[in-house]
C-alpha cells in the first residue's frame, strides 16, 4: 500500500506516494530523477549509493525510504551552487581524481561529511572517512590528494 | 626529437569531469525514456542443465509484465560469439564459432541466461522472475580444465569434439627451443597458476534498446567496440547494419569487460518482442556470473640462460580455463605468449596453449589480457636464474631487455624503448641498493622486488587497427572532433582534445568531442589493446593536420604571404618572418564559412587509416613488502611504477592509469579470489562481501615515474598506457616476498596461509 | 541477485510496548528493523522475507549512552556503532567497546547499524559480542509479559541463534563499572583486506591488584573462532591470580588457541587466536602499568 510522505532532498520538499518496501536509492533515482546516487553492489560494501542524512554518510541502498521522510537528505546534486562547484568537487576535477566517475558522488559526499567536521584531517583520517567507498579506477591516490586539497581550500576560506 | 608543445604534456582537466562530479553524467543505467520497460534475466542455478520445460503462465499473467522470452523465442535469432572475435578483425583468419544464443536451452554454467522478462518496473520484473517455473534436467558438469580435457568428460560446446575450445601457438616462434634448453648453462622452470579476477566495474552491465519511428534499432551500449557491436547486433537480429544505431554513453568502468557484448542481446530481444524501449541493468551478482572475467591460467615455463646471464631459450605451455562459452578467452593465451615470450631478447622461443571449456562463467579480457598471467611466472623465474647465476635481478634484466632497433614483441621494429631508464630510476626510487639482498631477521621482514614488462599500443599487425577521425572548424575558431573511442574513464576525450588542439594551434578547451553515435562517427575499431591514444590519436593528428593545411592556405591568401612562412599557435596564425602579419584562427574560419568572394569552405580534415605500427610501452615495477613471519601477512608498504609510455599527452591521466593498475595488481596478487564450489558449480564469490578488492586502506605509499621520451610513431610521441599498469605488480610483490623471507609463492592469490606453508617447508 | 525488496506490511510502533505486542501478534512473520544493514541484505538475498516489518528507530528512549558511578554504563539498543565509537565516556572508560564498534563495517554502516541489531544478529564473526562478554554485559529483553536481564554469555546459543524469543525486544545493554586498576583492549585480524569480516577477534579485560601487582582477574573472549563468541576460560586460569610475565602470556595464548573450535581456515584461525591473545593480553598489561 502506498503511503504519502514528504521527503526533503537538497533542501527541497517533495510529496511522494511510495511503497514501504522501496529503498531510498530507488526513490531518489526513479521517483525524483536524481540519478547521481548510484546503485552498484546493493549490499552496502561499495558506498556508491552514499547520501548524507542529517549530515551523516548513509547507504541509500540499505535504507527504506519511508524511514527517512522528513529528514535532511543531501545527494550529490545538492552540492554545486548552479554551475559553481563545491570546493571538493572542484579539487576532484582538478586533481584527476575522477576517471569513470561512478564512485565519485559517494566519495565526494563521504569527504564532505569529514570536512564538515574537521577541516584539518590527516591523511589517515581521510582514508578512514573514505574506507567505505570503493574505487576500481584511480587506486585512490588522487582522491586522497583532492580531499586534502579541498580541506586546505575550505580552511583558507573559513579563516582567510 | 625535441618538440615545443603548448597543449600536449599539460595536466588538463577532463571535459566530462564536472558532469561526473555533480552527478549529472548520464550512464546507460541512468537513462529513462518514456514508456520504458525494465528487463530482468532468469539464470540457471545449475552449472550444466537442459531446460525440459518452462511454465510461463503465472509470470506472463502478472499485471505489468509485457514480455517473457525463453530460448524458444530467441531461436529465431542467430547464435553469436559475445567476444566479437568472430568478426574479420584478426589476421590469419582467427575465428570463434558462434556458439551462444541470446537465451540458451542448455545452461552451460551457473548463471547462464535462460529466460527474461520486461515489465513496467523493476519490482514487477523481479516478481515475474520468481513466478517462472523451470524444470531442469541436471547434466554432468566439469569445473577443472584438466578434468575437462580428459576423454569422456562431459561435452560443453556444440561445435568441437572435445572441450579444447582452441589450441593456440605462439605467433612468432624462433630457433630451436629444445636444443637451446639442452645447451643452456642454467635452466629455471616452474608451474605458475593465476586466478579468474573479476573486473568489479563500478557500474554494472547495462543496456537500453528501443525501436524508433522508422523501425531502426537504437541501442545505448557500453561496448568498447561500438562499430563492431553494431555489426554483430545487426547480424544476430537479422537486420541490415544501417538499421542499427549504437549510442555510447559515459561508461562506469570496463577494463576490458565491455569489449564484449554484455547486456545488449537480451535487452534488444525484449525491445523487439515488446516494441517498447527496454532497459536492462545487471545486478552486481550478475556481473560476477554472467560476464567475462579474467582468464585464469596454469603456465609451465622453462627459461634457459648462459652463465653470463644471457637469456637463450624460453618456452611455455599455458592451460587456460575458458568457461561455458569461448568469448575472448583464447586470445588471452595468444596475447600472453606474444608479450611474455617476446619481452626479452631471446633467439629460441616457443609456446603452446590449450584453452579449455568448462561449466563455469566465461573468461575473457581484463587489463593486460594474458600478459599479467605469463609475467607472473616469467619474472619470478628470471629472479631465480639471477640467484643461481650470482647476479642481481636488475643486472640480469638489463642484460636481456630489448634495445631500440631490435624486433619488438609484435614482430615490428622497436622504435623506442626506455626500459633501462625505468629500471634504473625505479630502483633508485624504491631504495633498491639499500634494501635488496640484505640478511633479514626478526619476526617482520622487509624485502624489495622488481618485475618488468612490455605491452602494446594497439593490436597491429595482429588485428585490423582501423580508426577514423574527422575535424571540422567552427566559425569561432573552435573545432569539433568526430571520433569514437569508448569513454570508460581513461581520459581519452581530453587526450584527443590535446592532440587536435596542439596540431591546430588552438587550446584544448576549443575542441568539442563529437562521439558516441555510430550514425555520425566513421568506423572505429574501438578502445582495446591500449590503442585509443595511439591509434585514434594518430588518426586525430592526421585529420587535424589536414584541417591545419586548409587554415594555413586560407590564411596565406588573407595575409598575402606564402603558407610555408606561417605558423599557428595560441589561436593565431602569424608569419615567422614578419610577426605583424597575423590573423586569428577564428577570423580565418569565419571568413571561410561566410565567404562572399564565392569561395565558401567549412574547413575540415579527415583521416581514415589503419595503424601499421605498434610501439610497445615498457615498465619496471618495484614493490617493497613487509612479511610477518608469525601471521604470514604480506603488506605492500611502498610501490613504484616506472613507465615508458612515450610522451605523456596528459601526465595526470597517465598517473591515473598506473595508480589504478596498481590497485588491480595488488588485488590480483594478494586479495582477489574468484571461488567456484567444486561440488555444485555455484559461484561463491558473487559480490563484495565475499570478493575483496583493495580498498583505500590497502594501498601502499606509491610513486609513479613517467619517463616521457617521445616515440617516433606515436602521436606527439605517445604510446599506449591503459593496460601496462597492472602487469608487473603481482610478480614484483612475489619477488619482494622472496627477498624478505626466501620463499616463493607460485599460485595466486598470495595468502597468509600460503606464505606460512612455504615458510614452514623451508624450516 | 535481486536488488530490490519484496513487499511487506510496514509498522512504526511508537513505544516498546507497542513493538512487542506487534511481535507477539505477527510471530515468525515479522522482523524488527533498526539500521537495516543486516536485515535488508538478507532480504535481498532472499534468505528471509518477512510479511511484517516492525521499524523501531522511532521509539524514543532506546537511543542513549548513559553513565553513572552507581549504575555503570547503559547503552540503548538503538545506539549506533558510530555514536558508541565517538562517545567520550566510552572512549575513556570502556575503550575496547569503542574500538570494536569502530571496526564494524564501514563509516556509512556504522552510522546506520545499531548495537542492538548487531547483538541480535549473533553472527559468529561479529566484533561487539566478545567485548560485551569480557565487560560482563547484561541485556535487557522486554516482552508483553515483562522484562528480563540476560547476561550476555547466556544470550548466544549458536550461529545466528540467541535466546531472544519471538515477541521479545532487546532494549538496553548494561555494563558494570570495571574494577579499579583495570584495562582492556580489542584486537582482530580480518579475512583478507583491511575493511572486511573479522577472521579472529580477541577482547581482553584485565584487573591487577595494584599497578604492577598480581592479576586478580582476567577475561579473554574470542569471536569468529567458534559457533558463538566464547570465553577462553582455561587460558584465563593460566593468568588469574598470578604475576604476569611474557612467558605466562605466551602460555595462556597457547591454551586459548586450543579452546577455539573454528570451522573454516581452522589451523590459521587457531594460530591467529594464539597470536592475537598474546598481543591483546600484553597490550592490556602494558596499559595498566
Amino acid at each position: 500500500m502506498k503511503q504519502i510522505a514528504t521527503f526533503i532532498v537538497n533542501e527541497k520538499h517533495y510529496e511522494l506516494a511510495i511503497e514501504p518496501h522501496m529503498l531510498l536509492v530507488e526513490v531518489l533515482r526513479d521517483e525524483l530523477g536524481l540519478t547521481g546516487t548510484k546503485h552498484s553492489c546493493g549490499i552496502g560494501s561499495c558506498g556508491a549509493c552514499t547520501v548524507l542524512i542529517d549530515g551523516r554518510p548513509t547507504l541509500a541502498c540499505l535504507t527504506l525510504a519511508l524511514t527517512v521522510r522528513g529528514k535532511d537528505i543531501r545527494t550529490i546534486e545538492g552540492l554545486a551552487q548552479g554551475t559553481t562547484l563545491h570546493p571538493i568537487q572542484k579539487t576532484f576535477v582538478e586533481h584527476g581524481a575522477i576517471q569513470c566517475g561512478y564512485c565519485t558522488p559517494g566519495m565526494v559526499l563521504s569527504a564532505k561529511a569529514l570536512l564538515d567536521k574537521n577541516l584539518n584531517p590527516t591523511e589517515q583520517e581521510v582514508k578512514h572517512a573514505l574506507s567505505g567507498n570503493l574505487c576500481r579506477c584511480t587506486g585512490y591516490i588522487k582522491i586522497i590528494d583532492a580531499v586534502l586539497a579541498a580541506a586546505e581550500a575550505m580552511s583558507k576560506e573559513a579563516h582567510p | 626529437m625535441s618538440q615545443k608543445l603548448s597543449v600536449v604534456g599539460k595536466r588538463i582537466i577532463q571535459p566530462d569531469a564536472a558532469a561526473k562530479a555533480t552527478g549529472n553524467a548520464i550512464y546507460a543505467s541512468d537513462i529513462t525514456i518514456p514508456g520504458m520497460l525494465i528487463g530482468r534475466v532468469l539464470r540457471s542455478p545449475y552449472p550444466h542443465a537442459k531446460i525440459k520445460r518452462i511454465d510461463k503462465s503465472k509470470a506472463e499473467n502478472l499485471p505489468g509484465v509485457e514480455a517473457l522470452i525463453t530460448p524458444e523465442d530467441t531461436a529465431q535469432w542467430k547464435k553469436f560469439d559475445r567476444g566479437l572475435k568472430d568478426l574479420p578483425m584478426i589476421a590469419g583468419g582467427y575465428t570463434v564459432p558462434a556458439d551462444e544464443g541470446v537465451l540458451n536451452e542448455r545452461a552451460r554454467h551457473f548463471g547462464d541466461a535462460i529466460a527474461a522478462v520486461a515489465a513496467i518496473n523493476e519490482h514487477i520484473a523481479e516478481e515475474a522472475l520468481e513466478l517462472i517455473e523451470v524444470e531442469y534436467e541436471e547434466l554432468p558438469f566439469v569445473i577443472d580444465p584438466e578434468e575437462a580435457m580428459k576423454p569422456g568428460a562431459t561435452q560443453i560446446s556444440d561445435f568441437a569434439g572435445s572441450n579444447i575450445g582452441k589450441h593456440m601457438s605462439y605467433a612468432f616462434p624462433e630457433g630451436d627451443v629444445e636444443k637451446a634448453l639442452g645447451e643452456a648453462d642454467c635452466v629455471v622452470e616452474g608451474t605458475f597458476t593465476t586466478t579468474k579476477q573479476e573486473h568489479c566495474t563500478a557500474e554494472s552491465a547495462a543496456a537500453v534498446a528501443r525501436i524508433d519511428i522508422s523501425g531502426r534499432l537504437i541501442v545505448w551500449s557500453q561496448c568498447q567496440l561500438a562499430h563492431l557491436a553494431r555489426r554483430e547486433i545487426a547480424h544476430i537480429f537479422n537486420m541490415p547494419v544501417r538499421k542499427v544505431k549504437l549510442i555510447t554513453p559515459v561508461i562506469g568502468g570496463s577494463f576490458g569487460q565491455r569489449g564484449s557484448l554484455c547486456a545488449e542481446p537480451i535487452c534488444i530481444a525484449l525491445a523487439l518482442k515488446t516494441g517498447k524501449p527496454v532497459k536492462l541493468v545487471y545486478s552486481r551478482e550478475e556481473n560476477f556470473i554472467a560476464l567475462e572475467s579474467r582468464t585464469g591460467f596454469k603456465c609451465n615455463l622453462k627459461i634457459g640462460f648462459k652463465k653470463d646471464g644471457t637469456l637463450t631459450a624460453i618456452q611455455v605451455y599455458m592451460l587456460g580455463r575458458l568457461g561455458g562459452y569461448m568469448g575472448c578467452g583464447p586470445m588471452a593465451s595468444a596475447i600472453g605468449m606474444i608479450f611474455g615470450l617476446g619481452h626479452y631478447r631471446c633467439p629460441n622461443r616457443a609456446g603452446e596453449a590449450d584453452m579449455v571449456m568448462t561449466n563455469t562463467p566465461v573468461s575473457g579480457a581484463f587489463r593486460g589480457f594474458g600478459n599479467p598471467a605469463i609475467m607472473w611466472g616469467i619474472e619470478q623465474l628470471v629472479d631465480e636464474a639471477a640467484e643461481k647465476l650470482n647476479m642481481d635481478p636488475l643486472t640480469i634484466r638489463l642484460k636481456n631487455i630489448k634495445r631500440a632497433g631490435e624486433i619488438a614483441n609484435m614482430g615490428l621494429c622497436l622504435e623506442s624503448t626506455y626500459l633501462e631508464e625505468c629500471i634504473k630510476r625505479g630502483a633508485k626510487a624504491i631504495g633498491w641498493r639499500e634494501k635488496w639482498g640484505k640478511t633479514k631477521k626478526g619476526k617482520t621482514r622487509r624485502g624489495v622486488g622488481v618485475a618488468t614488462m612490455t605491452h602494446c599500443s594497439g593490436a597491429a599487425p595482429l588485428y585490423l587497427d582501423h580508426s577514423n577521425a574527422f575535424v571540422k572548424l567552427n566559425e569561432d575558431g573552435s573545432a569539433d572532433l568526430v571520433v569514437h573511442p569508448a569513454p570508460v574513464g581513461q581520459h581519452i576525450w581530453g587526450a584527443l582534445s590535446q592532440i587536435a588542439a596542439e596540431e591546430l594551434g588552438i587550446h584544448a578547451e576549443d575542441i568539442n568531442i563529437v562521439t558516441g553515435d555510430t550514425d555520425v562517427t566513421l568506423f572505429e575499431y574501438g578502445s582495446d589493446a591500449s590503442r585509443s591514444t595511439y591509434a585514434v590519436g594518430n588518426a586525430t593528428l592526421m585529420a587535424a593536420h589536414e584541417a591545419k593545411e586548409q587554415i594555413l592556405a586560407r590564411a596565406a591568401e588573407m595575409l598575402d604571404v606564402s603558407s610555408e612562412a606561417l605558423k599557428i599557435s595560441d589561436r593565431k596564425i602569424s608569419s615567422r618572418t614578419d610577426p605583424k602579419k597575423s590573423i586569428s584562427v577564428a577570423e580565418v574560419c569565419y571568413d571561410a564559412i561566410y565567404n562572399f568572394k564565392g569561395e565558401c569552405l567549412n574547413i575540415s580534415g579527415k583521416c581514415s587509416w589503419e595503424s601499421k605500427w605498434n610501439s610497445p610501452p615498457a615498465g619496471a615495477f618495484f614493490a617493497e613488502v613487509e612479511v610477518n613471519t608469525d601471521t604470514g601477512q604480506v603488506t605492500v608498504i611502498r610501490f613504484v611504477t616506472a613507465m615508458d609510455c612515450g610522451k605523456a599527452i596528459n601526465p595526470m591521466a597517465v598517473e591515473g592509469q598506473l595508480e589504478g593498475g596498481m590497485q588491480q595488481g595488488i588485488g590480483y596478487g594478494l586479495t582477489e579470489d574468484y571461488v567456484i564450489n567444486k561440488d555444485t558449480g555455484v559461484v561463491e564469490t558473487d559480490n563484495y562481501d565475499s570478493y575483496k578488492m583493495p580498498g583505500i586502506l590497502d594501498m601502499p605509499k606509491t610513486k609513479v615515474i613517467i619517463i616521457d621520451e617521445p616515440d617516433p610513431k606515436g602521436p606527439f610521441g605517445a604510446k599506449g598506457v591503459g593496460e601496462p599498469g597492472m602487469v608487473g605488480v603481482a610478480p614484483a610483490i612475489a619477488n619482494a616476498i622472496y627477498d624478505a623471507i626466501g620463499v616463493r609463492i607460485k599460485d595466486l592469490p598470495i595468502t597468509p596461509e600460503k606464505v606460512l606453508e612455504v615458510l614452514l617447508d623451508l624450516r | 541477485m535481486a536488488r530490490l525488496l519484496r513487499p511487506f506490511e510496514y509498522r512504526e510502533p511508537q513505544t516498546v510496548g507497542e513493538a512487542v505486542r506487534m511481535l507477539s501478534e505477527y510471530g515468525a512473520q515479522a522482523r524488527v528493523l533498526a539500521g537495516g544493514t543486516d536485515l535488508l541484505i538478507s532480504m535481498k538475498k532472499r534468505q528471509v522475507s518477512p510479511e511484517y516489518m516492525i521499524y523501531i528507530k522511532n521509539i524514543p528512549d532506546l537511543n542513549f549512552i548513559n553513565y553513572s558511578q552507581e549504575a555503570g554504563l547503559g547503552i540503548g539498543a538503538l545506539a549506533t556503532h558510530s555514536a558508541i565509537a565517538d562517545s567520550s565516556i566510552i572512549k575513556n572508560m570502556f575503550d575496547l567497546l569503542a574500538t570494536a564498534c569502530n571496526k564494524v563495517g564501514t563509516p556509512q554502516v556504522r552510522n546506520m547499524a545499531t548495537i542492538g541489531g548487531n547483538i541480535c544478529k549473533a553472527g559468529p564473526s561479529q566484533d561487539t559480542p566478545p567485548v560485551l562478554l569480557v565487560l560482563d554485559a547484561k541485556l535487557k529483553l522486554v516482552s508483553p509479559g515483562g522484562e528480563r536481564l540476560v547476561p550476555v554469555e547466556n544470550f548466544f546459543i549458536g550461529p545466528f541463534k540467541t535466546v531472544l524469543r519471538d515477541a521479545e525486544l532487546l532494549t538496553e545493554i548494561q555494563i558494570p563499572n570495571p574494577p579499579p586498576v583495570s584495562a582492556g583492549c580489542y584486537k582482530w585480524a580480518t579475512k583478507t583486506v583491511a575493511v572486511d569480516e573479522t577472521l579472529v577477534g580477541v577482547a581482553v579485560l584485565m584487573t591487577l591488584d595494584s599497578a604492577d601487582g598480581v592479576c586478580t582477574d582476567i577475561k579473554i573472549a574470542l569471536g569468529s573462532v567458534a559457533p558463538t563468541p566464547m570465553r577462553a576460560r582455561q587460558a584465563e586460569e593460566v593468568l588469574r591470580g598470578k604475576r604476569i610475565d611474557d612467558r605466562l602470556i605466551k602460555q595462556a595464548a597457547q591454551v586459548a588457541a586450543g579452546e577455539t573450535r573454528p570451522r573454516s581456515r581452522a589451523d590459521y584461525r587457531r594460530r591467529m587466536s594464539r597470536l592475537l591473545v598474546s598481543e591483546a593480553v600484553a597490550e592490556t598489561w602494558h596499559k595498566i602499568r
